[in-house]
Parts: structure tokens; sequence; C-alpha cells
């Protein structure tokens, strides 16, 4: 696995010999391109640039980004290292291997290079994740018989959260959480997670660089290029991922990967202290402290309520025409 | 109308319970019928062990309902009512004062300002409009609201921030006791309290699900026990009743629990007099669980407790009004409802 680089640094997939580009391609946003041919061309300029690293999950978009990203990658999937993640939120190993089936369908391979507990989010996901029958099973068994070959659980809620998830005593490859400036001193993955991690080997995969929708940088609080630099530059982060919807902003980020120096520490702590006023409530963290960020699938799975104004809840209800059951919505293997 | 001092208070309280208690065709003697009060802390104050929540009741049908429901309250032996500067922009102020015409001072009044990091000044202008709407010259107790930000501590004790007006409030006599609210997170009341202000008071949730899960009653309320602080629960059923309406516990268990806790009061909405009525019911004569009781609820609740998912003023935005988040920069409820 490497390919042309586009300069792009790459870097060791926890303790594997797995070269991983630093800019990772998000999956989520590249259901919100404007049509499956944008998303087509995004993930071959991705390629082309230098990235090698490919985010997915089982619930974006209801099924569309892996569909998209699946044909995207139609005989270029040797050249890259893919993600996906399940969403069971606690629920069943069973549900998870369906789960895994479908999202292998999808993504039109016969195995994932990362398959990932999706949204770690509530204090006791990790009870649930361990339980007997429950997901942890489900990662052992996709591994076992070859159809995954990493496994790893993310979250965006509370670096307390991923610590009961690493004192399972399950044995993760990978974990990712976001990475930016703002969690430098609120609610810190940077201070709490990642050394843990890095502790026991693990690939750190960062992601929200600009916070999940920009906003810091709609605000004026810092620009695209300090906020992925200063992810990418967290000592011991493996890759930074990051959504493009549009051919522009993957240029922008490619631009800036391709060009990339870490920054030193005074330059990310000066960084963090220019921000520290406005990240002491969360107000650009707003997974950290609201339900923004936490799909329906997460919310149903533990009876919290839903935002009907949630893009992803929209789309929930048209593909299940308001039945009242919006899950499990499998279907059969094709 | 002159301020109360504490004996006049005391003794109008006393008055007030044992008329309370024959208007109930009860002996004059603490019977099994009538709402237990408990010292307010260290203020000389006895409060009934259930407290009138403001916010509910500016969602009652309209004004006479309000009225009525408030009139019902304190011919129960209901004397402490709760509110706060920012319910349903001033109507549960103005409700309220309307209603407490002529009895202001049976009863131990409390609001809250929503300065939300705010100085001084915005401070002591709210209370004005609050005294205002209240009319009253008074209050017993003024409560800083919604400490939920984890800045807040630092906002609220700033120079020149809101905990000078609590300070200069008491000076000039308008306030007699002061405290602060939140429903967020322990540890926010924990940073809040070490802080070494003089605070009487403290509000925080307490119920059967809090018990196991980012737990007010482990970590907060044994230290505002020893600081000789009032505490008043509240979110007794999770704020809406999600508790009752999902959780499966009896309206009965949830506010019994929070009431045998060591708390001065348990503050609860009722915006109807049918929600009243049942209050009513349960705090009259009511006797504290004992220690096995309180486990039983407690274990019935603990799974569901452990997300937090009928705690949601804890794990979502959905308690956190726009005042707040306004200052805080965070969408309003409109945009991102929890």
């Amino acid at each position: 696995m490497q390919p042309a680089n586009g300069g792009i640094p790459r870097r060791s997939f926890g303790r594997t010999s797995l070269q991983i580009s630093a800019l990772g391609f998000g999956g989520h946003h590249l259901g919100d391109a404007e049509d499956q041919p944008t998303a087509t061309r995004l993930v071959h300029e991705a390629i082309d640039g230098g990235i090698n690293f490919f985010d997915n999950c089982w619930e974006y978009h209801r099924g569309k980004t892996e569909d998209w990203m699946g044909s995207a990658l139609r005989g270029k999937r040797n050249q890259v290292f893919l993600m996906t993640k399940v969403c069971t939120h606690g629920r069943d190993k069973d549900l998870a291997l369906r789960m895994l089936e479908q999202s292998l369908n999808r993504l039109q391979t016969d195995h994932l290079d990362l398959w990932q507990i999706h949204g770690v989010s509530f204090e006791n996901d990790a009870d649930l994740f361990i339980r007997p029958n429950g997901a942890a099973e489900a990662l052992e068994q996709a591994k076992k018989q070859g159809k995954v070959r990493f496994v790893g659980f993310t979250g965006h809620k509370d670096p307390a959260v991923h610590l009961k998830m690493l004192n399972t005593g399950f044995h993760f490859d990978a974990l990712q959480m976001p990475l930016n400036p703002f969690d430098g001193s609120f609610f810190s993955f940077q201070q709490q997670v990642v050394p843990e991690a890095q502790r026991r080997g693990m690939a750190v995969l960062g992601m929200k660089p600009l916070c999940g929708a920009g906003d810091p940088v709609k605000k004026g609080a810092l620009t695209p290029e300090e906020a992925l630099r200063y992810a990418m530059s967290v000592p011991g982060v493996t890759v930074t991922i990051t959504g493009m919807d549009k051919p522009d902003v993957l240029r922008q980020n490619l631009r800036i990967a391709q060009n990339f120096a870490p920054m030193q520490r005074e330059e990310m702590k000066a960084l963090e202290n220019r921000v520290r006023s406005v990240a002491a409530d969360g107000r650009f963290e707003l997974y950290k402290v609201s339900l923004k960020y936490d799909n329906p699938e997460a919310r149903l799975a533990h009876e919290f309520p839903l935002d009907m104004q949630q893009k992803e809840v929209k789309e929930m209800m048209r593909s299940t025409e308001n039945t009242g059951h919006p899950y499990p919505q499998l279907e059969k293997a094709k | 109308m002159s301020r109360v001092t504490r004996r006049e208070f005391l003794g109008q309280a006393i008055a007030d319970s044992g008329s309370m208690a024959m208007a109930q065709q009860n002996t004059q003697q603490n019977t099994s019928s009538d709402i237990p009060r408990r010292p307010l802390g260290k203020t000389g104050l006895q409060a009934s062990i259930i407290g009138m929540g403001g916010y509910h009741l500016g969602s009652a049908d309209d004004l006479s309902t309000a009225k009525r429901m408030v009139d019902e309250a304190i011919d129960a032996g209901v004397n402490f009512f709760d509110n706060a500067w920012d319910y349903h922009q001033g109507r549960s102020e103005e409700w309220l004062g309307a209603a407490l015409k002529g009895k202001r001072d049976k009863v131990i009044l409390m609001t809250k300002v929503c300065t939300h990091g705010r100085t001084k000044d915005v401070g002591m202008k709210m209370l004005e409009e609050s005294l205002r709407r209240l009319q009253t010259d008074h209050l017993d107790v003024w409560q800083i609201h919604e400490v939920i930000y984890y800045n807040d501590p630092d906002l609220i004790f700033a120079p020149n921030g809101v905990a000078e007006a609590l300070d200069q409030a008491k000076r000039e006599g308008k306030v007699r006791f002061v405290g602060f609210t939140g429903h967020k997170d322990p540890q926010i009341h924990l940073r809040m309290l070490r802080h070494g202000f003089a605070f009487d008071t403290v509000q925080m949730p307490l119920n059967a699900f809090d018990a196991s899960f980012r737990s007010f009653e482990q970590n907060v309320l044994p230290e505002a026990n020893r600081l000789g602080m009032a505490v008043f629960g509240m979110k007794s059923l999770g704020g809406s009743g999600e508790m009752v309406r999902k959780g499966g516990i009896k309206v009965e268990d949830g506010l019994r629990y929070a009431m045998s806790l060591p708390v001065s009061l348990t503050i609860s909405g009722m915006d109807s007099p049918e929600v009243l009525h049942q209050n009513l019911s349960i705090a009259r004569g009511f006797k504290p669980l004992n220690d096995q009781e309180m486990h039983a609820i407690r274990d019935r609740c603990r799974f569901e407790a452990s997300d937090g998912r009928y705690e949601l003023f804890k794990t979502t935005k959905k308690y956190d009004s726009d005042e707040g988040r306004k200052m805080h920069d965070f969408p309003p409820v409109a945009q991102l409802p929890a």
C-alpha cells in the first residue's frame, strides 16, 4: 500500500508497519456532496493527492456514504486503508454482525482494514459493549473470520467514557476522538486519552479538527489551516480525519497537508491560550455538551429524544415512511 | 411593606401552620395530615418540605388558575415559593407577585438572578425587576440561576461579577439569604463551593436516578450538609415527569425519595390544580423512607440511570435556558433543542 504520495506525510498505524496518510477522508461529509459523480471525483482526487485513509460508518446518511464510497473505490480498494463503523450503541453482537455484512456489501469489498464501534458516548456504553453477547464478541468474531483486520472504537463525548472503554481490557487496535485546540483545555481527549492510547501502542485517529461543522472558523476564532495543523501536530496522533464535501474544501485540506510541517509545542500552546476563554464552556465543542452530534441510532438505542429538525432524523423518517419503526432497517444481503 | 424580622417571621410561620391545621379539621398539633416543616439551613426559617416551583406556575392555564393554586398551596401549608427572573419572560414572577398580594409575609420567597456571566450591575437591575414583578421590597432567598457552564464559577467570582451583587443586595436589606442553583454537573457545584463565598442556600437535582449517575446526592449534598447550607432539591421526577412517563417510577416514590434526603425541601413544578393536589397529598403527613426503602428505589432505577436518559438536564441542552445560551454563545433552544 504505497501509492503515488502527493507529499502528505505518512505514519505507522499503531505498532504495525502499515503507513497511513496524516490526513484522512471523512465519510459523513461525502454524503453531503452535491451528487454521486461529485463524490466519486472527490474520492479519486483525494487518492491522487496522497490520502489513503478512508473513514465511513454504517449509519451515515442511512448507507448512502458507504454506497458512494464503495463505488468510488471500485478498482482502487487495495490502494486505501478502509474503515467503517458499527452502530450497535449498546445492542447485541448479532446486530453488529448483520451491520458488518451490510457495510461490506455497500463498500463492495470482502474485508475492512478497520472496523470500529461508533459513537461511544454514553456512560454505560462500555458496560454494554463488553457484556456477554455484546458488540465486543462481534469484533472478535469478525477479526477471526478475516472480515476485518483491526478493530477500534470512536466517540466524541467525554474522555472518561473512552477511558472506561480502555479499561474493559478488550484489545483494541485503534481509537478515534476529537482533537483540536479547544479540546486542548476542555474535557481534553488530548490530555487524558492520547497518552493512554500511546502507552498501549494503539493507532490514534483524530477527528473534528474544525469542531464538526467549522463553527470556530465561521466565527473567526481560528483559520482552517491553524486548526488542521494543530490537530495533525498533536503528539501521538496517527491520522486526522476531516470531512470534505466540496472540491474546494478538499483542495484546501490537501494543500495544508501536503505542505505540512508540525507545529511546535509553543505554537500549539499559544493557539490553545488564544481560544481558551471560548473553549471553557464548550460552545465550539457541542458534541461534548449537547446531543447535536449524536445520531438517531444512538439516541434511539438509549431512549434519548430525537430532534425532528436534525438532517439524519429527516432522512430516517423519509426512508422508513413514518412507520414508527425506524430501527433496525437491515435489508437482506444482496 | 416592612421587612419581617426573623422573630416575627418565625411567629408568623408557627401561627400559620396552626391555622392551617385547623382549616383542615385536624388537631392543632403536628398531625399526620400536616405538611412537615424543616429548618432552612442556618437561616432560622422553617420551610415546608415541598416548595412550589416557579417555572411551572407560569405554564398554568391563566392567571386566575395560578392564583388559585398559590392560595391553595398556602392553605395546605406550603410556605416556600420558587421563581426566576427569566421564567416565561417574567410572567412567572408577575403571576406569583399577584397571587401573593396580602400574603407575602406568610411565605419564604425565592427568586433567581440570570446574569450568566454578566456583571454585578446587570444582577442588581434584574433584582429590581424581580422585586417589582413580585410586588415586594425584599426576597427571602436570591440565588444565582443555572450555574451549568464549566466556566460559570470563574465568571461569577470575577471582579465585578454577580457574587458582588449578592453581597450588596444582602447589605442593602433587599435579600435576606443568597445561594445558587444548577442542574448540570456536581463538579460545577463543588467548584462554586470551593470559592468559600458565604452561600446560605444551594439548589440541585435530587432524585432516585441521580443517586447513581453524576450524582449530586453523592457528591454535593454531603458537602452542603457539612457547611450547614439549606439544600433545595429539584427535578425529583426528571424535570418534566420523564421518570414517571417513561421510567416507570411512581410519582409518589419519586417525590418521597427526594424528600427523604437530608434536604430542607424539594421544589416541585405544578402547572395545574391536579398536580398540586397530587403533590400535596404526598407531602401531607410525610414520613421519610427508611434506608431499605431508599435502597430498593435506587436499585429499581439503576439500569436506566446509567446513561442519564431521564436526567436530560445533565446529559443534554434540553433544560438549558435561552438566556444562558445567549450569554455563552450557544444556539438557542429552537436550533438546538437538546
